[in-house]
């Protein structure tokens, strides 16, 4: 007697939406194991953990503004996975982004002039972030090269052009030598929203991107044609869309998003350029992404609940004094059993009796 | 560069002021026999075997030594930019001293401090206080002068290879000190340095070790808080290497030549203390060899005249009779700083910004 999977021809709704829950339910499970083999009460730990950085307004400003960055990359990114192009680089666009916009800022340091130069600012990091995916972009239509490794590889480009920017030409020359700018002026600072916390409008600006972009993949043509060409490049080609141009917009698409949220961290959460600006954006966006199943919608999701583990790690270590490596243990944990579950998914675990193997 | 203090504070308190930072939670106040909680917040891991470590171990001394009167709460590997909210949460979960141990986190709590008023803060090498934030450091340029005297001793190639984290002024006066304390030895002394921008980064750190054995460097002293390094002296062979914040004898047997032993529990007790009993003020402290604050471990892999040596040397620098800033100083460029019978001050030295002659490498 043996377990075998077979491929599902269509998998149920039920099932689709089950399976990330179930997965966060395993996760739990497996925290209160954890929890209790370190020799802590567990419903006190997840208390903690899951509950705390929600109960009061600054725990929820600061759930938000972990998870804004997080969902605006990663709703670029579920566009282009849809179409089957595979950005890997949203942490280069991120950064060039920033870059973009806070030369801006800089530029205009000391004699910041009038109420444009916010919208600005945001633009070029979009605009940034942009033109540095379009390189893959190119690279991949023009040539054929493998869009994964480029985009890859590009993000330790950016790394280095921020490196070296901060560390020569745009270095604070008050800043005792360390590796960073000028905390920019106030008008070249992302306002807050309310006392007593550090939300900004980048919050509300990325609400209004996953309303627009779940418009776009559900309502629009430009959404189908992203879905067909995606799962059916061939019956897409028959339907007149060209996939060189769609890789071009997905990419810049992404790319933007990225870009913005690369200036809205600097110009907002950070206030100034330094190489540490990104604690790995770009590439958690990409679980966020396959965690909200490539949905608009479903990144919010996913977006908030990785920025709570996060929190809920800080807290962990501040109130519990856990060490950092459990919180990096949930997040490990919760991708694994994500990724476990998504079998079920495709594929229907049935019992064969006595077959020989 | 002159380093202006006031235009920095002065930019800090604006900054404060325009975006009204204000923690809702006003801190709890200190009942009368509760424990005091004692937040501490830390640059790398708790296992970085350096730095890190032995704050760690700081805070545990400071519990053994108070007892129940305090708590103590941790959190490491803070990113700068994690900074804000970290030492918030310390704020709103009780915390009322909080130690910062990195200069990475020097301006933001410098920002953060005014904030919130009741909340004592303690900068590990900071370098200005304010009404309610105290700054210290010890003063690890007295072991850099010996290692550099050492280096002296053990170099055939007349090169010492140096593991640079940033180029902040902390560690641009520790490579001066290891050159002036190789001179006394050998004029023919040089240094190599290679900047990891990183204060704990064992590939990097590596990396850079290798670079500099590769270029002849045959004694690697280090600025970073690995014992990368110094594993790598050992597995070549022929090289030798200085510990990093605690005594790194057991990662390198054979390469090992003594390290600087950081010693933070004795004044956070101290400091926990004088805040219990009303008697804290935002002071600016920097202790020497004399001052336990630090103090080297045995040596190893050394002959006994070159122990007797470095032993004298170090025993003059606790007494206070050498003193490694005193002129004549020489920048790179050969121009003096300061003449035969003056000394730099305190402050000249926190505030060093250029590397003296005789080191291989532009200010970057």
């Amino acid at each position: 007697m043996r377990l075998v999977l077979e491929r599902r021809a269509e998998t149920p709704l039920a099932l689709r939406i089950g399976s990330p829950l179930l997965a966060v339910a395993l996760t739990l499970l497996s925290a209160i194991v954890i929890f209790a083999a370190l020799g802590h009460d567990p419903w006190r730990a997840l208390h903690i953990y899951f509950v705390m950085p929600l109960s009061d307004s600054w725990g929820l400003q600061e759930v938000a503004v972990k998870a804004t960055p997080l969902v605006l990359i990663a709703v670029g990114l579920a566009l282009c996975y849809r179409s089957n192009n595979w950005n890997i680089g949203a942490e280069g666009q991120f950064l060039v982004g920033a870059l973009a916009g806070s030369w801006l800022a800089l530029a205009t340091h000391g004699a910041p002039d009038g109420p444009w130069l916010l919208p600005a600012m945001l633009a070029c990091g979009a605009l940034g972030g942009a033109l540095f995916a379009l390189i893959p972009a190119l690279l991949k239509t023009r040539f054929g090269a493998n869009e994964i490794l480029t985009s890859l590889m590009l993000v330790y480009v950016a790394e280095l052009l921020m490196d070296w920017l901060v560390r020569g030409p745009w270095r604070d020359p008050h800043g005792f030598n360390m590796p960073q700018t000028v905390i920019f002026e106030p008008e070249a600072t992302i306002p807050l929203l309310m006392e007593g916390g550090r939300l900004n409008i980048g919050t509300p600006l990325m609400l209004l991107v996953v309303a627009l972009m779940a418009v776009l993949a559900a309502r629009t043509l430009k959404g189908f044609e992203i879905r067909l060409v995606g799962e059916a490049p061939r019956a897409a080609r028959f339907a007149g869309f060209s996939e060189t141009r769609l890789t071009w917009t997905v990419f810049a698409l992404s790319g933007a998003l990225a870009g913005l949220a690369g200036i809205l961290e600097a110009a907002g959460t950070v206030r100034q350029l330094q190489p540490a600006i990104s604690p790995g954006y770009g590439f958690t966006a990409i679980i966020v992404a396959f965690l909200g199943r490539l949905n608009p919608v479903g990144c919010l999701v996913a977006g908030v609940f990785l920025a709570i583990t996060f929190i809920g790690g800080e807290n962990a270590q501040i109130l519990l004094r856990l060490p950092l490596d459990v919180t990096r243990v949930f997040q490990g944990l919760l991708l694994f059993y994500v990724l476990a579950c998504d079998t079920l998914l495709l594929y229907r675990v049935r019992l064969v009796r006595g077959a020989a193997a | 560069m002159t380093l202006s203090r006031r235009s920095l504070m002065a930019g800090a308190g604006a900054l404060a002021g325009a975006t009204a930072l204000n923690g809702p939670a006003a801190t709890p106040a200190l009942a009368q026999g509760a424990p005091l909680n004692v937040g501490f917040i830390l640059i790398g891991p708790v296992g970085d075997f350096g730095w890190s470590t032995m704050h760690d171990q700081g805070r545990r001394r400071m519990l053994e030594v108070l007892g129940n009167r305090v708590t103590a709460t941790q959190v490491e590997s803070v990113a700068p930019p994690d900074f804000d909210r970290v030492a918030t949460q310390l704020v709103r979960t009780g915390a009322r001293l909080i130690f910062t141990t990195s200069f990475s986190y020097f301006a933001p709590t410098q920002r953060i401090a005014p904030q919130h008023p009741n909340v004592m803060w303690e900068s590990a090498t900071g370098t200005a206080t304010g009404p309610n934030l105290a700054i210290y450091n010890a003063r690890f340029y007295e072991g850099r002068y010996v290692q550099g005297v050492i280096a002296a001793r053990k170099s055939r190639s007349k090169t010492i290879g140096y593991v640079a984290s940033f180029p902040v002024p902390e560690v641009i006066h520790a490579i001066n000190t290891v050159m002036r304390g190789a001179w006394s030895v050998d004029p023919q002394m040089r240094i190599r340095v290679v900047w990891v921008n990183a204060w704990f980064n064992p590939g990097r750190e590596a990396d850079a070790a290798r670079a500099l054995m590769d270029q002849g460097c045959d004694v690697i002293c280090q600025h970073t808080d690995s014992p990368a390094p110094l594993q790598l002296a050992e597995q070549r062979g022929n090289v030798f290497g200085f510990g990093q914040a605690s005594d790194m004898t057991r990662f390198a047997p054979r390469a090992h030549l003594t390290s600087s032993v950081n010693n933070w529990g004795d004044y956070y007790a101290e400091r926990a203390r004088l805040l219990l009993e009303g008697n804290w003020r935002p002071a600016d402290t920097w202790g020497g060899l004399g001052s336990g604050m630090f103090r080297l471990a045995p040596f190893t892999n050394m002959t006994p005249e070159e122990v007797s040596e470095a032993t004298r040397i170090r025993d003059a620098l606790a007494a206070g009779t050498l003193h490694p800033f005193d002129g004549p100083i020489f920048r790179q460029d050969g121009t003096q700083v300061i003449a035969a019978g003056q000394r730099l001050t305190d402050d000249q030295i926190r505030a060093m910004n250029y590397f003296y002659q005789g080191i291989d490498v532009a200010m970057p």
